[in-house]
């Protein structure tokens, strides 16, 4: 094994593992915004798992669409939705939990053996020789051009739409109340002007 | 083969980078003061007083710009390989990325003048 393998199977091993753990702590964390945060972590696991595969269009494409987008509509959605809550636990949740488990283990289950029993047909050329950013880019402009063009049709769209949706003429007006409120409460207040001397962190709220 | 060919830049600074916040965090421990206090715990030491919990909801509108900037953002992916493939692609495919931007350049105008882009 010479030393691009080893950085290789090293890198291979610390992606795997980042991924294993921010995935088991979006899941197990009771903090839904720690949650978010580590899904981050996950999808910058999987593109760095697609930069070992050669694919660094799709790393690039998991970098700027998941981890700058989506994971942050996600978040916005938590700051717009969470308000905490004491959540009175559920009697007999451990029937939940079971069924949970059988359903999550079987799937886990189903999945290995797919994994296990595939042939992998592992090309040992490198079809694409550097850069499989140009191939696509010669791609887009040559035989899939219409495509190119109706993605720029369909995200005019999808921003119209958006701005449609969100604008406030559209919300219900018993939600102009929550809206005031929730302005005015924003969690910041100028701090009260202390005489010199005292002790500025002793005032308590 | 080395699958990685030209990365070991990206390599080199990530070993870097994912050093610096370590030696920066053990570094400020060993030179810190350790004091305990109620002023040590307060989120910025010299700016507002926070009052209330930080786990309020947020305005509707922040959402917006957040999806509108997602917009962009997926127009990026579609503009990075024509950015990457420029020289050899011509004029006629600079033509039509100019079609691209330019339906959606209507998009932001319409945002603009909607008023998406304010905060009233």
């Amino acid at each position: 094994m010479n030393l691009a393998e080893g950085v290789q199977i090293v890198s291979f091993g610390l992606l795997a593992a980042m991924m294993l753990g921010a995935a088991l702590g979006v899941v197990l964390l009771s903090n839904v915004v720690y949650s978010a945060f580590l899904l981050a972590g996950a999808f910058i696991s999987a593109a760095g798992l697609y930069l070992l595969l050669n694919a660094d269009f799709v790393a690039m494409a998991q970098v700027l669409v998941y981890v700058g987008a989506v994971n942050v509509l996600i978040i916005f959605a938590i700051m717009l939705v969470n308000k905490r809550e004491d959540f009175t636990p559920i009697p007999q949740a451990w029937i939940r939990k079971t069924a949970t488990a059988v359903v999550c283990a079987g799937l886990f289950a189903l999945l290995s053996t797919m994994v296990l029993a595939t042939p992998w047909a592992i090309s040992t050329d490198a079809t694409v020789p550097s850069g499989s950013m140009v191939v696509i880019g010669k791609h887009f402009f040559t035989d899939f051009l219409l495509p190119f063009e109706l993605a720029s049709v369909l995200l005019l769209m999808a921003l119209i739409g958006a701005i449609v949706l969100a604008r406030r003429e559209f919300l219900p007006d018993l939600e102009e109340a929550d809206l005031q409120q929730t302005m005015l409460t924003l969690p910041e207040r100028p701090r009260e002007l202390t005489p010199a001397g005292s002790n500025p962190g002793s005032h308590s709220k | 083969m080395f699958v990685l060919s030209g990365y070991e830049y990206l390599l080199g600074f990530t070993l870097v980078c994912s050093l610096v916040p370590i030696l920066a965090l053990t570094a400020a421990k060993l030179l810190r003061p350790s004091r305990r206090g109620p002023e040590r715990r307060t989120t910025y030491e010299s700016g507002m007083e926070p009052i209330g919990g930080a786990w309020i909801q947020f305005n509707i509108r922040y959402y917006m710009f957040a999806l509108i900037f997602v917009i962009f953002d997926v127009e990026t992916v579609f503009l990075y390989p024509w950015a990457v493939a420029f020289n050899q692609l011509g004029l006629l495919a600079f033509l039509e990325a100019l079609v691209f931007i330019g339906i959606l350049v209507i998009g932001l105008v319409y945002a603009w003048r909607k008023g998406a882009l304010e905060w009233s």
